[in-house]
């Protein structure tokens, strides 16, 4: 506890040097202008401790997000010291033979790669009303990268999963502070079982950083974050879905609508899993003051297990839309870039908005559909401009 | 308990200097100055404060030991939300006296309700690409 206390003694006296620089420096030196993190660039920051770092809009231009610039998640502390030749990963619970696998074992199993693109439950949260506790993540807590590894469904082979296995449990090696509960959740066996869910040791080719889980992760593609559990340590096989804070009374929504203020009762609510349909104007940003003329209106769009159809754009507020041209990478639970060619004509204000279709005929609704802990906000997009 | 990562920040760290005549010179220079330079310009503070009170040192107290300000800084909540977040650190292990819940409950409704502006949130540095600009 002293090195805490040490640690915020020492900071809360330093001042702020970089926040306050004037605007001019802005273009000369953006890398002047924030806290350092070594590995994370140019990262909003949510918070330091625990680690919450959210991509800029303005990164959602790549299909496959670089690792300094894929969101950061952490309910809790990371783990403090793991060695790559102590790590153990158990696997029982509803099992015929209970398995413990250190990484070397994990990666002489064959290796299968998916595109995923990762969401947090809770992105976009800022942007409801009224406000809802939590991380108050704007548009960024988003990011897709390639994970490869083992399939959970191989190792879970190996174990002999019994007849009364009916979900699986991830345990990780987050640090707990205080009376916290730990952070366990779990998946249904049939999606434990699907050939894209994976123990993920490596991102875009490289071994996991520890921010994104080193050693193993699990990567459950499509779904929202809070599933592909980090540093994970334990896989338990269950005959009912796990009981505890983040799977009982955390990351679940109301079965139906309810207004600010309604009591909802914890069996009228049901684990948030699959992740809705949603896209992201990355550019012009918003704000942005254009000349008339050609506009490049671009962006990304994902939709969890379903796949983007389309995405419409419209430059007069939504009275009409006219289709986006979708980017050439694709995968099935990987975001689409798409991009746009407007001509802005007259000069003014202008809201543009952009507005995702998916396989299951799901579209962003115009409102935002509203709920007492913030998850899958997914409304129409929008940026407002100037054109002069 | 505590994060191993911090402590090693803090060591590779420099104590963040006071803002001063010397590093507005600094910085005025780094507008000319090549690229290589500017990367090597100061980092913001790592950590914040929560807002100056009665209830401050008690709040740093309770909240602080398992998180930082940010998290609390970053809220806009209505006095019913906050009291049911103060409920549950306390259930959670924050230390609360039962006789200062009330205050902590009010300090907070009073610094952080919806009514206020909206947070500016800090960038991490940039070696490349970024905006450098807050965000919101």
């Amino acid at each position: 506890m002293n090195s805490r206390r040490d640690f915020l003694k020492q900071m809360s006296g330093a001042a702020l040097v970089a926040g306050a620089a004037p605007s001019i420096f802005t273009w000369a030196l953006p890398q002047a202008q924030g806290v350092e993190f070594p590995g994370e660039e140019g990262m909003i920051l949510r918070s330091f401790r625990f680690v919450d770092l959210e991509s800029p809009v303005e990164y959602f231009n790549t299909w496959l997000t670089p690792v300094p610039h894929f969101f950061v998640r952490n309910h809790m502390h990371e783990p403090a010291e793991l060695g790559a030749d102590d790590w153990r990963l158990s696997l029982g619970g509803e099992v015929e033979k209970p398995l413990t696998l250190g990484l070397a074992e994990l990666s002489k199993l064959e290796t299968h790669s998916v595109v995923n693109t990762l969401e947090c439950a809770g992105n976009g949260r800022s942007l409801h009303r009224p406000q809802v506790p939590g991380i108050q993540w704007g548009k960024g807590a988003v990011s897709t990268a390639r994970f490869s590894g083992p399939r959970l469904r191989d190792v879970l082979e190996r174990c002999g999963v019994k007849p009364t296995g009916k979900h699986v449990m991830f345990r990780g090696l987050d640090e707990v502070p205080g009376k916290v509960p730990p952070f366990i959740r779990s998946i249904p066996i049939e999606k434990a079982l699907d050939a894209g869910t994976l123990i993920a040791t490596r991102m875009n080719g490289s071994p996991l950083t520890k921010h994104h889980g080193f050693p193993a992760r699990a990567l459950v593609p499509g779904w929202i974050g809070a599933a592909s559990c980090k540093w994970l340590t334990e896989i338990k096989v269950l005959d009912a879905e796990f009981v505890g804070n983040f799977m009982s009374t955390g990351y679940r929504l109301p079965n139906q609508p309810v207004k600010p203020g309604d009591v909802v009762k914890p069996e009228d609510t049901h684990p948030v899993t699959a992740l809705s349909v949603k896209s992201v104007i990355s550019g012009p940003s918003d704000g942005a003051s254009l000349r008339a003329g050609k506009v490049v209106v671009h962006g990304t769009a994902w939709a969890g297990e379903a796949d983007i159809v389309k995405v419409e754009i419209s430059t007069d507020g939504g009275a009409s839309w006219s289709s986006a041209k979708l980017g050439h990478d694709h995968a099935h639970y990987a975001w689409r870039l798409w991009s746009y060619e407007w001509k802005a004509g007259k000069s003014g204000d202008y809201t543009i908005l952009s507005r995702a279709t998916d396989s299951q005929g799901r579209t962003q609704p115009a409102t935002p559909v509203w709920n007492p802990s913030g998850y899958l906000y997914n409304a129409i997009d929008q940026v407002k401009i100037h054109v002069s | 308990m505590f994060l191993s990562f911090e402590r090693a920040r803090l060591s590779a760290a420099p104590q963040t200097p006071k803002k001063s005549n010397a590093a507005l010179a600094a910085s005025a220079l780094l507008i000319l100055a090549p690229f290589t330079l500017a990367q090597k310009a100061a980092p913001a503070n790592v950590t914040a404060d929560l807002p100056a009170g009665a209830l401050q040192a008690k709040a740093t107290a309770a909240c602080l030991e398992c998180h930082e300000a940010r998290i609390i800084l970053q809220q806009r909540l209505s006095k019913a939300a906050w009291t049911k977040e103060v409920d549950k650190m306390t259930k959670w292990g924050a230390v609360v006296d039962a006789a200062d819940r009330d205050a902590l409950i009010d300090y907070l409704s009073a610094n952080f309700s919806p009514d206020k502006p909206a947070y500016e949130a800090q960038q991490t540095s940039a070696s490349t690409g970024g905006t450098g600009k807050a965000s919101k």
